[in-house]
């Protein structure tokens, strides 16, 4: 038992080395220590808005039982050069022109789902917020954006 | 040798091999650690300090493990406990995030925004392989091979 547990100690150490040594030259090496709490996600699971990625935005677009609305919360030009089909543009930047769709649209009760352009843009999330203090219970924030969408395969209409 | 030794060295490489594949078919961990630091971020069990450390650190265990299981017999079993604690880890953190409802990926194979969600055959499948490590340390302890 004493020889496994040094041994296992080798392999701990020789890890803990080469792990340290392969993200010092790693092209794609990444911080030690990073802030994760001023991501976007992380902003919104702090305001208790559900996020979920590309593979479930992809399930909810495709279900026929569940109908979801997209919401687009990029500019009016980004979203008539490419949104996910059958999604509503409301613009983040110019919300108050937008209340009487989202009133019917929260009235709706359909699940709303918030995209903007990446993982990066926080119009999304802002919307969502503002979706969620008019009374929107069914939202759900797509955190993925349209960009991977895109990438992805992801029907566009344009 | 006996035929009942062979039979449990055989058991014993063939756990060890398939143990070894499993983890080394994480390499993309290593070739993007931003998203895998991401998959370990989304799990919300460790403080943010250690998340990215802990990536790193877990994507060259699992390796490591997996080319002692494979290339450095004196270091087997050894490598085989550390993955039986590896899964056990990874399954508690599967099972806490699943009754959480979480949406993600567990990134264990792929860390691909269209990976699907992690779910219970995900600890399901971790059980079978913490099932093929006790095969392995059976077959070893009763093949008659010492650990050196």
């Amino acid at each position: 038992m004493k020889t496994i547990l040094k041994q296992i100690g080798i392999i701990l150490l020789i890890s803990g080395v080469v792990s340290f040594l392969a993200n010092s030259v790693h092209p794609r090496k990444i911080p030690w220590v990073q802030s994760w709490s001023n991501q976007v996600e992380a902003k919104a699971k702090q305001n208790g808005i559900k996020v979920i990625p590309l593979s479930v935005a992809l399930q909810k677009f495709q279900s026929l039982e569940e109908p979801a609305t997209f919401v687009d919360a990029r500019s009016v030009d980004e979203f008539e050069a490419g949104h996910i089909p059958g999604a509503l543009s409301i613009p983040f930047q110019s919300l108050e022109e937008e209340f009487p769709m989202i009133g019917s649209l929260i009235d709706s009760g359909q699940e709303l789902i918030v995209y903007c352009q990446n993982r990066e843009c926080d119009d999304s999330l802002l919307l969502a917020m503002e979706l969620q203090a008019m009374g929107a219970e069914n939202l759900v924030l797509y955190i993925d954006g349209f960009e991977v969408w895109q990438k992805y395969g992801g029907v566009v209409e344009q | 040798m006996t035929a009942d030794q062979k039979i449990y060295r055989f058991a014993y490489w063939l756990a060890c091999f398939i143990i070894a594949a499993t983890l080394l078919s994480g390499y993309h961990k290593i070739l993007y650690p931003a998203d895998f630091a991401l998959a370990v971020y989304r799990f919300h069990l460790l403080p943010e300090e250690l998340v990215n450390i802990s990536a790193i650190y877990f994507q060259w265990l699992e390796i490591i493990c997996g080319l002692c299981l494979l290339f450095v017999p004196k270091l087997r079993v050894a490598a085989l406990w550390i993955a039986l604690v590896l899964l056990l880890v990874f399954s508690g953190a599967i099972g806490i995030n699943l009754v959480r409802g979480t949406a993600f990926s567990c990134g264990c194979f792929s860390n691909a925004p269209d990976a699907p969600p992690m779910d219970w055959m995900s600890v399901a499948r971790n059980a079978a392989l913490m099932a093929l490590v006790g095969l392995a340390l059976i077959g070893f302890k009763r093949s008659g091979e010492t650990a050196h």
